[in-house]
């Protein structure tokens, strides 16, 4: 952290009354590591390509999910399904309709999908929008409770849409999943979505909507004594998160080129949860952040499962001692920062 | 201060020792932790046997000694392509071994593609994980061999006109084995009255066994993983269902007469190899050192995973050359090599031909039956 206090100290010196500077540092500094990477990312091997690519996905997904979690503060456990969605209706729009006709074994595609093939950003757009949708619809119902009850219902709907997956053979290919998806999501494609999305939603967490947000999450009775339609916004703030972390779900199909049930468990929720929490609850860019050093972290912490050889000493590889090294980590971070890195407020110069 | 030096001096006299040999680097991508991590722990077995078999290879002469780097992928596909793709890059693989399940070879197969590396599956079954693609195989068959060839026995060995089919519609393995076979046995002129879908983690098999009990099949596919079929097994004598069960190679496991008990007695299953067969120089010394390094039955995975090995080493050898691309051709023609599991020859979509063999539950272990040709 000792370069970042630094180029803040710089900053802070520098241009002491650039009052724009000082807001939007945290974001300017994404945007920038952003594009960075993106130059950084053609040029480096394949393994990291992809890892930039993985973390630009989680980004998305992730600030998607803070959104709904952390600002509006609704405890909801079912991004997997809106990642299902967006990643499924995506996949069949892009897939060439002879694809599709080796794929689907067990039944034939469903009426519409078996001859429509759409370029990758419509399709990916479709998805998003479709996970939007069912968000909403889930939405509805969801919160006329709240707390506890609203992380049970929609816990309820993740496994739901995942059973669904399972059984709706003509349309998801059952448990046998869709295979041979076009490789679409290229680094451009990541990175762009992932700028886009962190900018769209720290600017709106930092305007009138996000202070509404934030004020629900607060205290529901004060919002709307105040005159806020709490309903209308909780289920605006969903649905938005449903739309992003749809896309990312798109994404990940197309970076996958296979999707089926099993990769829209509830782990992948879990993980979400874990990134939202590194960042802490209610800061886009801190979420931002959490995405890509949980997803490089896992990669970075196989050294500890190489094994040493030093002379004589032999320490034979153990399989699986990343995930406890993994644990520790997220342990340490809860006793010592249980507010996360970055709490609730976003990264910026006061 | 002279006994640092000495020490420093052991170190760096070991360390040339350590490079005085040349190294070729082989990667291994397994799921070791996880859901599926019991699988990868006996493919993983069964490849350091082979490797402590056949430690080294000669090419042009010269003596390389094989380092095999494992990475686990906790049976995700993201991690799987991720494994894979470090394995090229950074380790600088020539061959990479694995994974267990067909959606993360899958999607390694992507990765392997892309980077023109040859990998080798050991044990995944489904026919899309080598269909269109150069530069991956398997030593396994595949899903529609094994549903053909459990179809061919119902029909012509146990004489069954009918059957039922209970699939888990969560693992597409069970979900391909029940297609293949009722394509085949209703070929072969049989009728396939009903199938009916279970899901993995399910205990009560109750609803659809009664329904199967006024059905009356000669014979009763379960093509599943060991845990439901010993259920559906218990569960179906209980119901007084005399029909005869028919299963996959995920029915074999210790654990199936562990749960299943007295209610598995007489089932039969495919699967890839036995063990009391093996004719090969190299399968019988591996099965004796299997015997002695984990005292315990050798079981298909561990087989399958030296085979991938020894296939790969034995085309490194072929080739004679580090080269990938000659690695690659020297894999898509092994033909007639003497593995653990039999001889094995690639055909030209990448997979191996060879024998499915029938056993059978007696006594509360499994028994050779008959052996079924492509």
């Amino acid at each position: 952290m000792n370069w970042y206090l630094r180029i803040r100290k710089l900053i802070q010196k520098k241009f002491p009354n650039n009052k724009f500077l000082h807001r939007y540092f945290g974001l300017i500094a994404f945007i920038i590591v952003g594009i960075i990477s993106l130059f950084i990312g053609n040029h480096v091997n394949e393994f990291w390509q992809r890892l930039i690519i993985l973390s630009a996905i989680y980004v998305i997904m992730a600030v998607g999910y803070n959104f709904s979690n952390g600002v509006a503060g609704q405890f909801s456990l079912d991004p997997n399904a809106y990642a299902a969605i967006g990643a499924y209706v995506a996949a069949l729009l892009t897939m060439s309709p002879e694809t599709k006709e080796n794929v689907f074994i067990l039944e034939p595609v469903m009426k519409p999908f078996d001859k429509i093939q759409l370029p990758f950003l419509i399709a990916t757009l479709i998805g998003g929008l479709a996970a939007a949708f069912s968000a909403f619809l889930i939405g509805i119902p969801s919160f006329r409770v709240r707390g506890d009850y609203l992380a049970i219902i929609t816990f309820g709907f993740g496994e739901i849409i995942n059973v669904i997956a399972n059984n709706l053979v003509s349309l998801t290919n059952g448990a046998l999943g869709l295979k041979g998806i076009p490789e679409y999501t290229t680094l451009a494609w990541a990175i762009g979505w992932a700028i886009f999305s962190v900018f769209f939603l720290w600017h709106l967490t930092n305007s009138q909507v996000g202070r509404i947000l934030k004020s629900i999450r607060e205290d529901e009775i004060a919002a709307e004594a105040t005159g806020i339609n709490v309903f209308r916004w909780k289920l605006f703030a969903f649905t938005l998160s449903g739309f992003f972390i749809g896309i990312g779900g798109a994404l990940f199909a197309h970076y996958l080129t296979t999707i089926s049930p099993q990769v829209f468990t509830f782990f992948l929720t879990f993980n979400l949860l874990i990134i939202i929490l590194i960042g802490g609850l209610g800061s886009i860019v801190g979420s931002a952040i959490a995405a890509v050093l949980f997803t490089f972290a896992f990669e970075i912490l196989r050294v500890f499962e190489e094994g040493i050889h030093i002379g004589h000493i032999n320490i034979p590889p153990i399989p699986g001692l990343r995930m406890v090294v993994f644990a520790i980590l997220l342990i340490a971070l809860m006793i010592f920062r249980p507010q996360g890195l970055f709490g609730d407020k976003e990264v910026s110069i006061k | 201060m002279k006994k640092i030096f000495k020490l420093f001096a052991i170190l760096i006299f070991n360390l040339s020792l350590a490079f005085a040999m040349k190294q070729v680097n082989v990667g291994v991508v397994l799921p070791m932790t996880g859901p599926i991590s019991a699988f990868g722990q006996q493919t993983w077995e069964g490849i350091k046997l082979a490797h402590q078999i056949e430690p080294t290879v000669k090419i042009n002469g010269e003596t390389y000694k094989i380092n095999l780097i494992l990475m686990d992928n906790r049976g995700d596909k993201a991690e799987s392509a991720n494994a894979a793709s470090r394995l090229i890059t950074q380790n600088n693989v020539k061959v990479i071994l694995g994974a267990v399940a067909s959606s993360n070879s899958i999607a390694m197969s992507t990765v392997a593609e892309k980077n023109k590396t040859p990998m080798i599956s050991p044990s995944s079954t489904n026919p899309l994980v080598t269909k269109g693609k150069k530069y991956v195989f398997r030593v396994c068959f595949i899903d529609p061999f094994q549903g053909y060839v459990a179809a061919k026995f119902a029909r012509n060995n146990l004489h069954a006109k009918t059957a039922v089919i209970i699939m888990d519609i969560a693992q597409d393995y069970s979900v391909g084995l029940a297609k293949s076979f009722k394509k085949a046995f209703e070929k072969m002129g049989g009728r396939v009255i009903r199938i009916l879908p279970y899901k993995s983690g399910q205990t009560d098999f109750k609803g659809i066994l009664t329904v199967i009990k006024y059905l009356h099949p000669d014979v009763i596919y379960v093509p599943g993983y060991y845990r439901e079929v010993a259920l559906i097994a218990r569960q179906a004598r209980q119901l007084g269902i005399k029909a005869k069960i028919l299963s996959g190679d995920g029915a074999e496991a210790p654990e199936l007469v562990k749960i299943g008990g007295k209610a598995v007695e007489g089932l039969y299953f495919t699967t890839h190899f036995d063990e009391k067969s093996i004719s090969t120089k190299l399968g019988k010394e591996f099965v004796k050192k299997y015997h002695e390094t984990y005292h315990k039955e050798l079981n298909s995975l561990a087989a399958l995973g030296a085979d991938a090995y020894f296939v790969a080493v034995d085309s490194i050898k072929r080739a004679n050359s580090l080269d990938k691309e000659k690695i690659r051709d020297a894999i898509a023609n092994t033909k007639n090599f003497p593995g653990v599991t039999g001889n094995i020859t690639i055909d030209k979509n990448g997979n191996a031909v060879k024998p499915a063999v029938v056993k059978k539950v007696e006594n509360g272990e499994f028994k050779y039956v008959t052996t079924i040709n492509p």
